[in-house]
């Protein structure tokens, strides 16, 4: 199952719940089931990740990137034309303040809009990153480009990049977890995809609604005795059929799968479940109020998870696509996301946890600083930016209380300290103590890697 | 020298180094061997043969002549700079002491830290390796004019027979002159026929040939194995239990007869179209709908999967095929079959919103139909070289975008085309009266809420904030969801038309977004303007470099000693000159990929390991004659791919068994089984599973073509909002009828957006990438799949009914459980097993009432606005659940059915249900 090139990337292989092959006699069983990590590239602080994935293009004019210049153009009209535009772009267009005013926060004085009340109380533990670029202007390839390194989709995410090179810590949960909204993102499950990885790397969804596992249950008028008994008959049936049979392996690897089926069946809904945190805890990360309840437990999940051992944690809060409306709408969506990430980056700390804890905030692109004129000026919002946007990290060895790059004066672009998404890959790898132009995959003839064809480590993030 | 390094050690680089390089000295002087030294000129013509295209290729990006990308200061333009070093290493290089020189150690990689080139991909070989070793011992010398010092070299640098090859020129001389070891390049030879080396049936002989020492074949496979291994393999389907009863019997009279009967039948069966078009449509990415933001439907796909399938059925020889998919627009222009073929050229992902820019659009699709036709038929992916000359093959960026300005007048369109007699359309009363109901549905919701929100809107005074006067933005959002939905199902009526999803020849026309079917200009170059086709560099569309002009790939042409080839310019038929030049039966691609296609479809592995890659990066075949004996074999035989699948089936290595009785000794010569002494055993694919299902449980219509179908999929998958451009799509609802869904998994609808959770779970590939060959990964999520989805529940509960009403008694239902899923009988073991199973499972059931499920007919969903951020609700009407009529359910039968459809269930998780031997 593994391709020869897997050994020379990583140093032990290792095997969890979801990884299951050729080559898994019954003693194997025991080790997989203890789990044992492999061995990273470098040292680094970071052991894990959450990923805060703000799906739908985050403005940074909104809340971290603050353009005072833009606001004394409010409503200026100019026009814009050329090949090199979109008809979305085009045309005849009207410059746009922020609604939102903005102060500084923390000893290192980042800038805030106002929507963001808790975040800004740990503004000393953040990164933020002005100066990073993507490739394109449309949600899905944007969304794909940010998660997988590729535009069009069906190459691995990185969270299945980072648990092929670190392995699970934990035997009985996936290495890569994904919080969806109970709508998937434009793209849908691509943006977690193994890719060419073998498909223990793929992100493992846990939905918010209905069962967090699809079939993970048998239906109700099944009991779990039946369900025994059925397990039982099937490794009658099997051991008849394997007398002789060369591929010994994979037929055991396959019947040693139904039994973990079987114990995740239990052992899930205890991981989802969050009764078990106190009221203070689910107070704090804003579980049980609205509009913070959602995200909120994506963000508590996050840490519970991270805790148990789970390599990489993706949750997903939007829908950030603010065309129109963008006071109401990121006033609304700041607000839902504000107290639970807060929330989660003092727990962590409070755990001692921030330091092994890589945290990123991205979206897939950034937002212009104009806006075609709706219902007369009344309802503005920003379109598609990839020249421009901020994304910031926290805790896992980033450089705390740092504000790196710039855009213009208006927002429009990256000018200092500018990198492509690929080099931001190559950093967030770094963090993890992985090397971006070592951690490959050899498929199709080719070594493949995250960012493609290598990149540039964003030295200014560092710690 | 490059960045991560160089920074790493900023407090004290020296030190650090000077500790590093103390360390690997004394690992590589322990390691060196006595190297026979150079004289000056031998070592200029090594460095202008070898290295110096090797510095070029691996160094030059971060350490050549572009002051925006070098790295650790260090540049390598001239023997200078190189000795001098950058950043970390002053001097790099030390004249006749490799060991000395920072430069030399880092390409060894034997440190972690000092490791270049820093990829992979571009690591030296332990020959490059030596050759720099060799030419620093003999002074680094630097020659005053490399081509001369090339020259000089001629061939004495190169290996036995190792060349060069005749491109049409790279971006630089160093790549032009590079040279290539002439076994990695025996794709491109030309093709002749090799005689076999033995007796009896050829492909036998030439894997004779190669059986290590003391290897047999194993015995032939027990005939229900063998019966069940190629039914599935030639039609995807496990054979009836009356086939496989003649077969038995056939056997024991004649079994070369009975074996030459059953390939005779397979062949004739029209689902033998069904599984090679399955093969064919995951090399294509054959989906129903274009992906990305909108996923807009292509409602006229259809036509082109059953032309796929058609195609293999009437045993269309291979070179029709091909010119058809290619070029059938401009071959026949009245003939509703060639224009359906062009589909091909619109398999792949692609969408134009009113965000992107149309240039950049234009050219995705170009780059994208250029590399899947390389990998599709020509065994190559072609996209490396888009931005810089292939770094292995003998592919120039030239040769790329030769090949790619085929395609810059070929423009999208769906045009009409009558239905052909062999089109089924009996599905379109139903897909048209569904879509329709989901329209008015959508548009009477749609006109109720508009009156209100214009109403509101007239209400507005001029200062008015938003959400005042009611307006509520999320009834905007819900406006524009609407709107996109109605949309699609607009475009979705277009299935039943007499429409295909094709192009035509003609001018590019900019456009601002695409969201309906594009019509067919009255006159093609009326409008738009003549794209022009040159080398972009870096593969930028806004850095237009030389100009190039229609042609294909030049190594093919020198190597395979193909004529020269004639291509159109202007407005001429570019498209149908690489049809032919693929066809050409000197090509030496052709041939060899589709019979390496074909064994592969057999074998679980091709001949040549990566059926896409032929090239110099690809594995190796295991039997180049055998595999060239079959391509020439299917050229003489007018390329009829019914034939290529006879002379394989007839072979004794399809027949062999998967077990070998000389164990040991395979284990000791062959433990990767690539001689095919013995047969390989694979477990079914996705579609493979749910249609054995099917079968089993007599459930499955066996109907050919037609538009989609839709089975039922996981409802919590099908009911889940999906985020497109502009709002959420509507649910997926299956068919209202049993056998409307029960058809064979290849006519299932195939959304990008929305993929199949069970078929995907075995390993389906998504539609977005060409696959080779499928993939079997075994995870815990398929046992809970294969445990407790709707699908195997339906499943397990159908084929119990079934046997119960087919079956005189208890025994003989467990048997017949056995006899259709498995082919055989149950042993007695089993058989008691299997009862007692039955028993304790019905007494549970005894009283139970389980009960019937419900359909409601609307959702409410609620769903973040993207105009305002808060959640916002909705309903949709669902019309197919006003008429659905659901699979059997378990309300409908006795515990005793109940009970063993706990049997099935099992007999379906079962290995051997999984696995063919």
């Amino acid at each position: 199952m593994m391709n020869p090139s897997h050994n020379q990337t990583v140093g032990s292989r290792r095997r969890f719940l979801f990884e299951l092959g050729a080559g898994l006699g019954p003693l194997a069983l025991s080790s997989m089931l203890q789990g044992d990590d492999k061995v990273p590239h470098h040292k680094s602080k970071a052991k894990s990740c959450i990923f805060l994935f703000m799906e739908g293009g985050p403005s940074h004019i909104d809340t971290f990137d603050p353009k005072p210049e833009l606001s004394r153009r409010h409503l200026s009209e100019f026009n814009r034309s050329g090949e090199q535009e979109s008809a979305m772009s085009s045309g005849k267009r009207y410059f746009v303040g922020s609604p939102f005013q903005f102060s500084k926060a923390g000893q290192c004085g980042a800038d805030f809009s106002l929507p963001w009340r808790h975040l800004r109380g740990v503004a000393d533990d953040l990164c933020f990153y002005r100066g990073c670029q993507v490739e394109s202007v449309n949600h899905p390839t944007a969304c794909y480009h940010v998660n997988t390194g590729n535009r069009f989709g069906g190459d691995p995410g990185l969270g299945a990049w980072v648990t092929y090179g670190l392995g699970s810590i934990n035997a009985n949960l996936p290495g890569f977890v994904v919080l969806p909204r109970n709508a998937y993102p434009q793209g849908g499950a691509a943006n977690w995809s193994n890719g060419y990885l073998p498909a223990q790397f793929q992100g493992t969804p846990l939905r918010p609604e209905g069962s967090p596992i699809l079939n993970l249950q048998a239906p109700a008028e099944l009991g779990r005795a039946r369900q025994r008994s059925n397990l039982d008959l099937l490794a009658r049936l099997n051991r008849h059929h394997a007398e002789g049979h060369p591929m010994q392996d994979e037929l055991e690897a396959r019947m040693a799968s139904y039994e973990l089926a079987y114990r995740m069946q239990m052992e899930v809904p205890g991981v989802v479940d969050l009764q078990g945190e106190s009221p203070r805890t689910l107070e704090r990360y804003g579980v049980g109020n609205e509009p913070t309840d959602a995200f909120g437990r994506k963000c508590l999940l996050a840490r519970r998870l991270v805790e148990k051992g789970v390599r990489f944690v993706q949750a997903y809060a939007g829908n950030w696509d603010s065309h129109d409306y963008i006071a109401r709408a990121h006033g609304n969506l700041i607000e839902a996301v504000d107290r639970p990430i807060a929330a989660l980056i003092g727990d962590l700390k409070e755990r001692g946890m921030l330091e092994e804890t890589l945290i990123v905030f991205c979206g897939e692109f950034g937002r212009t600083p104009d806006n075609g004129l709706r219902s007369g000026g009344k309802s503005y919002g920003r379109d598609h930016n990839a020249k421009a946007m901020t994304l910031w990290l926290a805790g896992g060895g980033t450089r705390a209380g740092h504000t790196l790059g710039a855009t213009d004066a208006l927002g429009a672009e990256a000018v200092e300290s500018v990198h492509p998404m690929r080099d931001v890959h190559v950093t967030l790898l770094h963090l993890l103590g992985l090397d971006d132009n070592r951690l490959t995959y050899h498929h199709a003839g080719r070594f493949k890697q995250l960012s493609q064809f290598g990149g540039q480590l964003i030295q200014g993030l560092l710690a | 020298m490059v960045n991560s390094v160089a920074m790493r050690l900023t407090a004290s680089p020296m030190l650090q180094w000077g500790l590093i390089l103390g360390l690997m000295l004394a690992q590589i002087v322990a390691e060196a061997k006595e190297s026979s030294r150079l004289s000056r000129g031998e070592a200029e013509g090594l460095f202008a043969a070898k290295i110096q295209p090797l510095l070029e290729q691996r160094c030059h990006a971060c350490h050549g002549g572009d002051p925006d990308k070098i790295k650790g200061e260090y540049t390598m333009l001239t023997g200078r700079a190189m000795r001098r070093g950058g950043q970390t290493f002053q001097p790099a290089l030390v004249s006749g002491k490799p060991d000395e020189s920072p430069f030399y150690l880092a390409i060894t990689w034997k440190s972690e830290d000092l490791q270049m080139p820093p990829k992979e991909n571009d690591r030296m070989t332990p020959q490059q390796i030596g050759w720099i070793r060799d030419w620093i011992m003999a002074g680094a010398p630097w020659p005053k004019d490399m081509v001369a010092a090339r020259l000089a070299a001629g061939n004495r640098w190169n290996a036995p027979g190792e060349v060069t090859v005749p491109t049409s020129g790279g971006l630089s001389d160093a790549w032009t002159q590079r040279t290539y070891e002439p076994a990695r390049l025996w794709a491109y030879h030309p093709l002749r026929k090799p005689v076999p080396p033995g007796k009896g049936h050829p492909v036998d002989a030439f894997l004779r040939a190669r059986f290590p020492e003391g290897v047999h074949f194993a015995p032939r496979a027990k005939p229900r194995a063998l019966l069940r291994r190629v039914s599935f393999n030639m039609t995807g389907l496990p054979p009836r239990p009356d086939e496989m009863r003649s077969f038995l019997k056939d056997t024991i009279r004649d079994p070369d007869k009975a074996w030459a009967h059953v390939i005779d039948r397979l062949l004739d069966s029209p689902h033998h179209g069904e599984q090679m078009a399955r093969h064919w449509l995951d090399v294509v990415r054959y989906a129903d709908s274009a992906g990305f933001a909108n996923d807009y439907p292509r409602p006229n796909a259809w036509r082109y999967r059953d032309y796929v399938i058609r195609s293999f059925n009437e045993d269309k020889p291979y070179h029709h095929f091909v010119r058809e998919q290619l070029a059938g627009d401009t071959l026949k222009t009245d003939d509703p079959e060639h224009l359906i073929a062009t589909g091909f050229l619109r398999m792949g992902p692609w969408e134009h919103t009113s965000m992107s820019v149309f240039r950049v659009t234009r050219q995705q699709w170009l780059d994208d139909v250029t590399d899947s036709v390389g990998q599709t038929f020509l065994g190559h992916a072609l996209q490396c070289a888009k931005c810089h000359d292939h770094k292995f093959d003998p592919l120039p960026t030239r040769d790329y975008y030769r090949m790619r300005a085929a395609f810059s007048t070929t423009q999208f369109a769906g045009r009409e085309a009558p239905f052909l007699e062999q089109e089924n359309t009996e599905g379109f009363d139903q897909a048209e009266r569904w879509t329709r109901a989901k329209l008015d549905q959508y548009r009477l919701q749609h006109s109720k809420l508009k009156a209100r929100v214009d109403k509101l809107r007239k209400q507005e005074f001029s200062a008015a904030k938003v959400g005042e006067n009611g307006l509520d933005p999320g009834d905007e959002n819900s406006l524009a969801r609407m709107n996109k939905n109605i949309q699609k199902h607009v475009w979705e009526l277009d299935k039943v038309q007499p429409i295909v999803l094709s192009v035509y020849t003609g001018n590019t026309v900019t456009r601002n977004n695409i969201g309906k079917r594009l019509l067919l200009p009255k006159d093609p170059w009326a409008k738009g303007y003549l794209e022009t086709d040159h080398i972009l560099t870096g593969g930028n569309v806004y850095a237009p470099g030389e100009p190039v002009t229609p042609g294909a790939l030049s190594a093919v042409s020198s190597l395979g000693g193909m004529p020269n080839p004639d291509f159109p310019e202007g407005r001429g038929n570019r498209r149908l000159a690489l049809a032919d030049w693929i066809v050409d039966p000197s090509n030496p691609l052709t041939a060899r990929v589709i019979a390496n296609r074909v064994w592969a479809w057999h074998f679980g592995r091709g001949l040549a390991g990566n059926p896409n890659n032929l090239g110099v990066t690809g594995k190796l075949p295991t039997h180049p004659a055998l595999l060239d004996w079959l391509a020439a074999t299917l050229v003489e035989e007018g390329w009829s791919i019914k034939r290529l699948h006879r002379i394989i089936l007839s072979s004794e290595a399809y027949r062999s068994s998967i077990q070998h009785p000389e164990k040991v000794a395979m284990d000791q010569h062959d433990p990767e089984r690539l001689s095919y002494a013995v047969f390989r055993p694979r477990r079914l694919v996705a579609e493979e599973f749910r249609d054995a299902m099917l079968a089993a449980s007599g459930e499955l219509n066996r109907q050919l073509g037609g538009v989609p179908c839709r089975p039922d999929m996981n409802p919590e998958v099908a009911m889940q909002p999906r985020q497109i451009m502009g709002g959420t799509a509507s649910v997926y609802e299956p068919d209202p009828l049993p056998m409307q869904r029960n058809r064979r998994s290849i006519y299932a609808e195939k959304t990008r957006g929305l993929r199949d959770p069970f078929l995907e779970m075995f390993n389906q590939p998504g539609p977005d990438k060409s696959c080779e060959l499928r993939e079997t990964s075994t995870i815990a999520p398929q046992a809970l799949t294969l445990m407790n989805s709707g699908e195997i529940q339906d499943r397990s509960l159908a084929f119990a009914s079934r046997v119960l009403s087919e079956s005189t008694s208890d025994t003989a239902a467990v048997n017949q459980v056995f006899l259709l899923a498995l082919g055989r009988s149950a042993t007695p073991h089993e058989s008691r097993a299997c009862m007692q199973h039955w028993r304790d499972a019905a007494k549970e059931e005894e009283g139970k009432q389980h009960e019937p499920h419900r359909y409601a007919t609307r959702i409410t969903r609620t769903v973040m606005a993207e105009k305002t951020g808060e959640p916002y609700t909705f309903v949709e009407h669902m019309p197919v659940y006003e008429s659905y009529v659901p699979d059997l359910q378990s309300s409908e039968v006795d515990a005793r059915t109940r009970a063993l459809a706990q049997v099935c269930l099992v007999v379906f998780n079962s290995n051997e249900f999984a696995y063919l031997q």
